[in-house]
């Protein structure tokens, strides 16, 4: 596996990801805010949480790249259409199972479920995050396919 | 059309788990709840939906006398008895609202049945209906001594410690000895496994609630005066909290008629700004800080991908309101048609909604509240939106549909939302750029209404530019500070108000004049409030208390309000309970506390 190409490029995807899923929030288009759902495991403090939310996140995305890099050198090719492909599979997964279990360790996340004594205030993303926007889906591919792309574009099939 | 049961819409009583709530009847029997949330399709619609939209019903099944009603004590658990010879039956309604880190199921409806003096002969029929299409369940079984009901993916289970098997759809009568009261409990599950929740467990988590709602109104503020009657208003806007979001629900009904047999027929199973907003204040001057910043959390969350327009309204999940349908086969309360679900007022342009907001923030920055910067971020874009729009015409807070004008409220509410902005900059200090721009539109917006929404002749503020009509959301005008508490303007627009929208008693119309539906409407509740807490802050509180001790009358034995009244039969109309007459009433019950 390409682990030089992993240490840089993991990052500079992980960047295009989140770039693309703030720049959809930014333009009204979806809801979901990665570095403040993630960094709000940590603080209840909204501005520290977005910090520390993107850092957190830089970390899963360097993760997730080691399967894509073990991917390609399993198949012994790679490319920026067979990334974006593994992407949309990786944000299927991410918005069917990982995102909707968000809620059962998130502590400031309330579930669909939450009482009146629930002291959480981030609302459950739902299946496909869709109570965060009806675009919110879309988004998704679009980032992890981008995400994906830039990986199989520099990760070398080694 | 077969008769139908018609129950005055004041008599209901509702329990509720915040994520949805039930309507009980004087009768015992539930005639709606919306199952899994309160925007769902009712399992048991008979409210408006006629007797197909199934009911669940517990009563007497011999001659009893209804004895009364009551909460016990500040909880959401409602207790009705009945007399009958030689004993009393006691009917005890209640769903939990706390599941969370237990194994139990989202909803957990509990029906305990209690015979005191002697044994009791009871009738209970329970007959869910699946969808609008009102379908009735499409597979029973009895599993584990429980009663199965499915359709598709939803499925309800009711267990009992009846010795008598229930079966729906049909009445069983059963036998409640004073020494062995009967639980009947309904647990439901929508794509998700049916959770068996046995009788005895059932009766002990619906025990624990009640002791939680009870320790949760024992910390309320209220003030020395009222406090019963507001305490029961928060109760009733917190059980109007669909939990999972913090999104305040408007009421948890749709299309019981402003008129009876008429057609402004609504659906009020969303949530509004302008609740959540009102709502922010009601809890912090009850001391629920909390409850207030769940309301503000879900405000920012809702109107995240509209910004800077504010949506006149949303689904609890902050979605746009589905479109406006008419469900044509149904027969509506007291045949008031159409019955509609969705609502098409979530696309108009409403200016007032955030003057709403804006107080709302700056009630919390007065209260030690931090704004984050997302927070503050969100607060001057709507300013700046109200900067660049204030000079167009807009629907208003009444949701009016027949097109856009000059609304006077909605110019007031305007002026408020820049006021409350450039105090929030202050308090916060540093540099703002758009501050200069603020107190430039707050000017000219100011000296606007002066001029263009003022009528010298009647003496009073008017419903809108050009109009010699009134409008009783004027009433808020002492409480936004556009005129000083001792100017005849505002005394003028509050006794023009009152002597022209009058309904009688303590009723007010909320406008009289022509709004392009057919039909005419009750007397606005909110809207006689607004008049409680106009007098108490213009210093004329005797008027104030004479007026609100004739409103408290007409909340009935449980101390639920709708949206209106009939003013010549003092009967409720329109949805019910509904969330802005209670927040209006605890916003006057706390001027007159002040």
């Amino acid at each position: 596996m390409d682990w030089s190409g992993w240490a840089t490029y993991g990052v500079v995807a992980t960047v295009v990801l989140t770039a693309v899923l703030v720049g959809a929030q930014l333009a009204g288009v979806t809801r979901l805010d990665i570095p403040l759902m993630l960094g709000t495991l940590f603080t209840g403090d909204p501005d520290q949480a977005r910090f520390i939310g993107f850092f957190a996140h830089l970390g899963f995305g360097q993760f997730f790249a080691v399967f894509y890099g073990a991917a390609f050198a399993e198949l012994g090719q790679s490319g920026w259409w067979m990334g974006a492909l593994f992407g949309v599979v990786h944000a299927a997964v991410a918005g069917t199972l990982l995102v909707p279990l968000l809620p059962t360790i998130h502590p400031r996340m309330a579930t669909e479920r939450a009482g009146p004594d629930s002291t959480a205030t981030l609302e459950p993303p739902g299946l496909l995050a869709l109570n965060y926007g009806w675009s919110t889906p879309l988004v998704t591919v679009a980032a992890h396919a981008a995400y994906g792309a830039v990986l199989g574009l520099l990760l070398q099939p080694v | 059309m077969s008769s139908q049961r018609r129950v005055p819409i004041g008599d209901y009583g509702m329990i509720g788990d915040t994520r949805s709530a039930a309507l009980v009847a004087p009768d015992g029997s539930i005639d709606w709840l919306c199952l899994p949330r309160f925007d769902s399709a009712p399992v048991f619609g008979r409210l408006v939906g006629g007797e197909e939209a199934g009911c669940f019903s517990i009563g007497p099944d011999e001659p009893a006398t209804p004895a009364g009603r009551r909460y016990r004590g500040d909880t959401a658990t409602l207790e009705t008895t009945w007399t009958v010879d030689g004993g009393r039956l006691v009917l005890v309604d209640s769903m939990v609202s706390e599941v969370t880190g237990r194994m139990l199921p989202p909803t957990l409806l509990v029906r305990g049945i209690f015979a005191q003096g002697r044994s009791i002969r009871v009738v209970v029929q329970i007959s869910p209906r699946f969808g609008y299409e009102r379908k009735p369940p499409g597979r029973i079984r009895r599993r584990n001594g429980a009663l199965v009901l499915e359709r598709a993916g939803a499925a309800m289970a009711i267990t009992s410690d009846a010795h008598e098997l229930l079966t729906p759809d049909r009445s069983t009568s059963i036998e409640v000895r004073p020494d062995q009261p009967v639980t009947v409990v309904m647990s439901a599950s929508q794509y998700g496994p049916l959770l068996f929740v046995p009788p005895s467990m059932a009766t002990a988590e619906a025990e624990r609630d009640e002791a939680r709602w009870q320790r949760w109104a024992d910390t309320l503020i209220t003030g020395p005066n009222h406090r019963p009657t507001m305490i029961r208003s928060l109760i009733t806007l917190q059980l109007l909290t669909y939990s999972p979001s913090g999104a305040p629900v408007a009421a948890p009904t749709t299309s019981l008629p402003e008129q009876m047999g008429g057609a402004r027929n609504w659906d009020y199973r969303y949530a509004w700004p302008r609740d959540a907003s009102i709502g922010i204040a009601a809890f912090l001057a009850a001391g629920k800080d909390r409850e207030a910043l769940g309301f503000l959390a879900w405000l920012l969350h809702a109107s995240r991908l509209a910004r800077p327009r504010l949506p006149a309204l949303f689904t609890l999940d902050g979605r746009p309101a589905p479109r406006e349908q008419e469900l044509d086969d149904w027969p509506g309360y007291a045949e008031s048609r159409p019955v509609r679900i969705g609502n098409g007022a979530g696309t108009q342009h409403q200016l007032d909604g955030y003057g709403w907001v804006l107080d709302a923030a700056w009630r919390l920055t007065q209260r030690g509240h931090h704004l984050d910067s997302e927070t503050w971020r969100t607060m001057r874009a709507f300013a700046d939106y109200v900067t660049g729009n204030w000079m167009m015409p807009d629907a208003g807070i009444w949701e009016r549909r027949d097109g856009r004008r000059h609304h006077v409220h909605s110019k007031l509410m305007a002026w408020l939302a820049l006021d409350r902005t450039i105090r929030i900059a202050e308090h916060r200090g540093g540099a703002h750029r758009q501050l200069g721009a603020w107190r430039v539109a707050i000017e000219l917006l100011g000296e606007d209404i002066r001029r263009r929404g003022y009528d010298t002749e009647i003496g009073s503020y008017t419903a809108a530019y050009g109009s010699r009509e009134l409008d009783a959301a004027l009433l808020l005008l002492p409480a936004i500070g556009l005129e000083p508490k001792d100017s005849p303007r505002l005394t003028g627009t509050i006794d023009a108000v009152h002597r022209r929208l009058r309904a009688g008693g303590p009723l007010l119309f909320r406008y009289r004049e022509d709004d392009g539906l057919p039909g005419d409407e009750g007397a606005f509740l909110a809207c006689s409030f607004w008049l409680v807490q106009a007098l108490a802050q213009t210093n004329r509180r005797t008027e104030a208390e004479n007026l609100f001790e004739d409103l408290l009358r007409f909340g009935g034995e449980l101390g639920l309000y709708g949206e209106e009244m009939d003013p010549a039969t003092h009967h409720h109309v329109g949805n019910f309970p509904q969330a802005l007459t209670h927040s209006a009433l605890l916003q006057a019950g706390m001027a007159l506390n002040d």
